[in-house]
């Protein structure tokens, strides 16, 4: 988009430079237009006006090109730099006639207007113009008004308002049901029944840890009569460390974790892993969400009792380095433009759910965010300095653009992954780096001295050309000197590209030079505006706190977001787990809450949750109890035609909308189920053995491809190289911000299933797990294999057809004089029969 | 997004069965419930389209030429080039000097274009050809050009022009993906993805220089006999069936079940189509295979008119290898060789099948080079100039469209940015470059981003 204008802008500019005359005639002379002219005005030329030319000649005559702007009466009679445009009647006399048929200026300047149209303009002229436009449409219209703006809902505070009362049938158990089944009730929507206890075990172990329950859970839950055994569940799956890594994903897909840089130059991160853990880390330690913003934000300006605690708070800022960077731009200022809009784009719209990087150009088309909040966000940006090891132009990454731990050898670093022969090459080449950087230091300072004395002797020289030159370094010439630290630089980066351990460097930000950020028209650099104080959005009620000269006011920013009195962050935290565990937001469109946004379906119980949310402590494992716990999360997906009649998209909430796992909560569950899902977190990512240079096929990546059997969450996700199988089930594009995945259905998804060697293999190992107790019979052994894949237990007709299909394998295999292990193979087909099955991708 | 519980609106179950319909009605029940189950089946966001104007071409090949062919040398004839040879002057900076091209050229066909000596073969098609000399583009670096050439943006991340394309139409064939690319190779992924639309548009990426069936991922059981998987797949489609009687309505399985009959069906047909050994000598040879220096492309054209045949919508084929900063005239004379024979073979062969009436043809590299010299017998990057031809459905054949200045640095006639030369090809395909939009982050968003004028006069 950004890309177009300022390309068309470029050719604009060369052509509006005539010089600007003094006066435009009197507009007052002429007489009113008829309702004709009226007319024929609005149904011919004004169309063309708003096509063609409003792109540059509309809104701030200021700032349009040429100071000329035609979207006014008043405008299209001034004229411009060079002077009026029409002259009533005369249309040979009409400098804007002229342009458009290219004798002369050429407008519009992209494309020739056609003759039709040429024609259509010259004749309204011949007929004096008529022009039936009044007042300065375009600036009131652009102005927005704030005072207007902030009664839209999303900017109004939450608010309480009590759950309706008890109803004539007693269904509701919580606040939470009272708000649902009053809203339901009106729609005459009857309800669906409660969940049965296995369904609804599988349903919850999926939701909050992304693995399927056991057999064993499935019957301890199943025979539990107490009152409190689903609180029961509900507090040990929030207690396992899988919690963490199923919900620290959905967040990692909200702010575009990515292990590289991607665009042109695909160049890995490769400690990007340190802030995937984090946030896993976060989740299970409940870090009330709050504080989870400020340390993201700003986690390096804050107090820490401890190394451990000051290093986890750096590391947590690596939510502003991920994001996608394009090295090949070669301008500095540029790329850290671009750094900023990422940073911008993603503070926004992961926390208050609105599209601010809209207003890096213009003012936001639909939502009272102008332009000039945009660059008071930037500037606050501008002051930090992002550390992600990438530069603008460089070919390669280098680890000392990176932030360091302030504990090293702990275990928060990954050297126990190499080998010590690895270690000590490594440790050989930091010798050399270190000591080919004290060479460069002092032979740059011997060129600098050169050239100083060069300068000097070249004044001197003009003075008194008769004084002879002083040998200035024993180095030899200048040219030695610039070869010698030519060849150190070369070797330099050869030692820096190679693959070296993990140190003890993080991606992150801390505070650079502090400076506000000019207002940059039209997004251009090279069209300064004045320059805009750091600050917020403005259209936001809640009071942002002064930042003095010396501070960025990134830390005033992460607290001004996770304020109570913000009425954005807690609505839609809370609307992003209950779309997590309904399949659809209250909010609907979940990364934006502006006006292009739906509006809530419940608006008080989307305030309710806000509320308690923040009132205590923003627990995110609390708000995700308050809904798991509610009768309207246990109903059944039961369908009924009564219902569906009238509320198809289950808005309201008759039944339990069913769920497609997601792509790590299949592979995760095919591990778990073949008993072979490894759960303990491997060390660093796969990314860090990547030389520090651009990743491209071959070697590289055949390494990040490697089989393992990890959780899904510790793949490495390089950006254009997800690993397939969570490409083909529609994981989040890294570079993306993806509050809501796509759920598709097509046949590269059946393919990987039916032929992928992973599943064959996955497979075979569940065959194993079924047929190797000893004692079963056939029948208990296709129990068991449902019992694992499924959570039940087979219909007497699904067993039967399995009987069958086992028998009609194995015969054809032996028919075929296959040679092996022929049940093996057979049962083997068969589980993978069950993992390709609908209903086990589904949770219901 | 379309929301997924809209899919339950009519679920094509509820609907086969009020209407008692086989499955032919299928496709009828995809259009009708098109917008309605969007998000949840993959296999009905395929489905055909209406376009929004009678089409002139059906489908589209995009042969990429990777690395920037230098336009004065191929179809931007110059003569004035050849006059300033040594001069000062050239584009990109100063100092350089005006390098005439070192080939000959000299007209063909009724319409007289011009062509190098190093394209005899293609020449004979002149009069196919409609000649885009005032192409221009936004940045002289690769990476970018590339992904501007691709997505029609290289800040962004945008939807490839293939997904687009089936976005906008859906595909005929439901055998076979709708967005092919035998060009996966060039580039990074982002020219062939789906972005922000769903995953069902994004390029099913084809190695097109192997000849076994492993050409696409996962297309071959390593173990089972196709006996075996049908036995296995008869048991899935059973219990998958029993389970949907259970959720009455289920869109979502119902998708399931269909991805694997499709599936079933791609395992059979795309080693078939990508098995070129029924094609006759005679053809074979037209096209260059078999022949060091042309076999690559050739087949690659070859198996581009076989899926054009096969009603597949976007397929993009690609050599690389353009970017001659040194040693330009032996370079350039082998690449214009890889894709001379080639090329002529494939258009000789569309038409005499009747598909190059509607099928549109696009070839070019994501910008072009200077006139002027670099490293003595080299051209540097030119992104103000360069040159593209289009030919078949719905262009002027034999026509030279828009022009550089003398020498060829800039485009200065009829010029054209990618976002125009996207919204011409969309337009060839009925599609009105300015309605077909998706909403993402707050904007409907288009292909041709904020620009693309059609270029009415190349319309046949």
């Amino acid at each position: 988009m950004r890309t177009r204008i300022i390309a068309s802008l470029l050719f604009t500019a060369t052509c509006i430079t005539l010089p600007r005359i003094q006066a435009a005639p009197p507009a007052g002379s002429e007489k009113p237009p008829t309702r004709e002219e009226s007319e024929y005005f609005e149904k011919k030329i004004r169309p063309i006006l708003v096509k063609n030319c409003y792109e540059c000649h509309s809104g701030d005559v200021q700032k349009a090109k040429g100071h000329f702007v035609l979207d006014t009466r008043e405008g299209l009679r001034a004229g411009g730099d060079s002077g009026p445009v029409i002259v009533p009647g005369q249309p040979d006399d009409s400098p804007l006639i002229e342009a458009i048929k290219y004798e002369g200026l050429e407008m519009p300047p992209k494309e020739k207007l056609s003759d039709e149209l040429i024609q259509e303009l010259t004749r309204w002229v011949e007929m004096g113009a008529p022009d039936p436009r009044v007042g300065k449409a375009a600036q009131v219209k652009n102005k927005i008004d704030l005072a207007e703006a902030r009664k839209f809902w999303a900017f109004q505070p939450p608010h309480r308002s009590p759950p309706p009362a008890s109803q004539a049938t007693v269904w509701a158990r919580t606040d939470l049901d009272r708000y649902i089944q009053s809203a339901r009730d009106k729609k005459g929507l009857a309800v669906a029944p409660d969940a049965d206890r296995q369904t609804l075990l599988r349903r919850i172990t999926f939701d909050l840890t992304g693995l399927p329950p056991t057999p064993e859970e499935v019957d301890q839950f199943v025979n539990d009569t107490s009152d409190n055994a689903l609180a029961t569940v509900v507090d040990r799956l929030l207690a396992s460390p899988r919690f963490g890594e199923k919900w620290g994903r959905h967040w990692l897909d909200v702010v575009r974790f990515g292990e590289s840089t991607g665009k042109e130059r695909n160049i890995p991160f490769r400690y990007a892993w340190r802030y995937r853990n984090y946030v896993i880390d976060a989740l299970n330690a409940d870090l009330p969400f709050d504080q989870f913003i400020v340390e993201q934000l700003a986690g390096d300006l804050l107090p820490a009792d401890t190394d451990a605690e000051r290093d986890r708070h750096l590391i947590a800022t690596g939510f502003l380095a991920v994001g996608t960077k394009g090295v090949n731009i070669k301008d500095g200022d540029q790329f850290r433009y671009e750094v900023i809009d990422d940073q911008i784009d993603v503070t926004s719209r992961a926390f208050l759910g609105l599209t601010v990087a809209c207003a890096r150009c213009h003012d936001h088309k639909f939502d009272p965010i102008p332009i000039s909040d945009y660059y008071a966000l930037a500037g606050i940006f501008r002051s930090t300095d992002t550390h992600s090891g990438v530069k603008p132009g460089a070919k390669s990454a280098t680890d000392r653009a990176l932030l360091k731990l302030v504990q090293t050898g702990s275990t928060t670093t990954a050297t126990s992954r190499k080998t010590t022969k690895e270690l000590a090459g490594h440790a050989e080449r930091q010798k050399e780096i270190e000591e080919i950087n004290a060479k460069l230091t002092a032979l740059r300072q011997q060129q600098r001295d050169m050239r100083k004395v060069a300068r000097q002797q070249n004044n001197k020289k003009k003075k008194k050309p008769q004084v002879p030159a002083q040998p200035v370094a024993d180095n030899g010439s200048a040219n030695d000197l610039r070869k010698q630290v030519k060849e150190l630089e070369d070797r330099l980066e050869k030692l820096e590209g190679a693959a070296t351990p993990a140190g003890d460097f993080v991606m992150g930000v801390s505070d650079g030079k502090i400076q506000n950020s000019p207002l940059l028209n039209r997004g251009e650099l090279k069209d300064k505006g004045e320059e805009v104080p750091r600050g917020v959005l403005t259209v936001l009620h809640n009071s942002f706190g002064k930042i003095t000269p010396k501070q960025s006011g990134r830390l005033e920013l992460a607290h001004w977001i996770a304020s109570p009195d913000n009425p954005l962050t807690a609505r839609v935290f809370v609307n992003r787990v209950w779309q997590h565990l309904f399949g659809e937001g209250l909010v609907a469109s979940i990364d934006n809450f502006g006006a292009l946004g739906e509006e809530p379906t419940h608006p008080e119980l989307l305030d309710a949750l806000a509320l308690q949310f923040m009132n205590e402590g923003w627990s995110v494992k609390n708000v995700i109890r308050t809904i798991v716990l509610s009768r309207t999360y246990q109903m059944s997906s039961q369908h009924s035609a009564a219902d569906f009649a009238i509320d198809p998209e289950n808005h309201y909430y008759w039944r339990k909308e069913r769920r497609r796992l997601e792509a790590e909560e299949i592979r995760d569950a095919v591990l778990a189920v073949a008993g072979a899902l490894e759960t303990d977190r491997p060390e660093g990512s796969p990314v860090l053995d990547l030389p520090n240079n651009q990743i491209k096929g071959g070697k590289g990546l055949g390494d990040l491809r490697k089989a393992t059997n990890v959780r899904s969450v510790y793949l490495p996700i390089v950006r254009g190289n997800v690993p397939e199988m969570l490409a083909v089930f529609d994981a989040a594009d890294p570079s993306l911000i993806i509050g809501k995945r796509d759920v598709t259905t097509v046949p590269t998804q059946a393919l990987y299933l039916l032929n992928n060697s992973f599943m064959m293999k996955q497979a075979e190992q569940l065959a194993q797990r079924v047929l190797k107790p000893s004692g079963l019979n056939l029948e208990a052994r296709i129990d068991l294999s449902y019992r694992l894949v499924l959570g039940r237990l087979p219909s007497p007709h699904e067993k039967s057809e399995v009987f069958q299909f086992l028998n009609d394998y194995q015969q054809s295999l032996e028919a075929a004089g296959t040679k092996g292990n022929l049940q093996l193979a057979t049962w083997a087909s068969f589980c993978q029969t069950l993992l390709a099955s609908g209903e086990f991708r589904y949770v219901y | 997004m379309f929301p997924n519980r809209l899919g339950d609106l009519f679920s094509r179950r509820e609907m086969l069965k009020s209407a008692s319909c086989g499955f032919g009605f299928l496709a009828l029940a995809d259009m009708l419930t098109r917008a309605a189950t969007a998000a949840d089946s993959g296999n009905n966001l395929l489905a055909p389209k209406a376009p929004h104007f009678t089409p002139k071409a059906k489908r589209v090949i995009f042969m990429f030429m990777a690395g920037a062919p230098s336009h004065v040398d191929t179809f931007d004839y110059k003569p004035q080039l050849a006059i300033d040879d040594g001069k000062e002057g050239g584009g990109r900076g100063k100092g350089r000097k005006l390098m005439k091209s070192p080939f000959q050229f000299s007209q063909h066909g009724q319409s007289g274009l011009w062509f190098p000596e190093t394209l005899p073969n293609l020449a004979r098609h002149a009069d196919e050809l409609c000649l885009l000399n005032g192409m221009h583009t936004d940045l002289p670096a690769h990476g970018n050009a590339t992904l501007m050439m691709h997505t029609g943006n290289f800040r962004f991340v945008r939807p490839s022009m293939g997904a687009w394309t089936l976005y906008g139409l859906g595909t005929d064939n439901t055998e076979l993906p709708g967005f092919i690319t035998l060009n996966g190779e060039r580039g990074s992924a982002q020219n062939y993805a789906s972005a922000f639309l769903p995953a069902a548009y994004q390029a099913t990426s084809i190695q097109g220089t192997e000849r076994n069936k492993s050409a696409v991922a996962n297309i071959e059981n390593p173990k089972l006999s196709e006996s075996l998987q049908r036995r296995q797949l008869d048991l899935l489609a059973s219990l998958n069936r029993e389970r949907l009687e259970k959720d009455v309505v289920n869109p979502g399985l119902e998708g399931v079940i269909e991805s694997y009959e499709l599936a079933f069906k791609m395992e059979g047909a795309l080693p078939q189509i990508m098995d070129i050994s029924g094609e006759t000598e005679a053809t074979q040879k037209a096209y260059g295979i078999g022949i060091k220096g042309t076999a690559n492309f050739g087949r690659q054209c070859l198996l581009a008119r076989r899926f054009a045949e096969a009603g597949v919508r976007f397929i993009e084929i690609g050599v690389g290898g353009w970017d001659q900063h040194r040693d330009l005239k032996a370079k350039l004379t082998t690449n214009c060789h890889s894709i001379d024979k080639p090329i002529a073979a494939l258009l000789t062969d569309l038409k005499e099948r009747g598909l190059l009436q509607d099928t549109l043809l696009v070839w070019g590299g994501e910008f072009g080079r200077t006139p002027g010299a670099q490293n003595k017998d080299g051209r540097d990057h030119n992104a103000t100039g360069f040159s593209m031809w289009m030919a078949g459905g719905g262009v002027k054949g034999g026509l030279r469209y828009g022009a550089t200045d003398e020498h060829g640095v800039s485009a200065v006639e009829k010029r054209m940015h990618i976002n125009d030369l996207h919204a011409t090809m969309l337009h060839l395909l009925g599609i009105d470059h300015e309605r077909l939009t998706y909403q993402y982050g707050g904007r409907a968003i288009r292909l041709t981003d904020l620009g693309g004028v059609v270029a009415k006069d190349i319309l046949a």
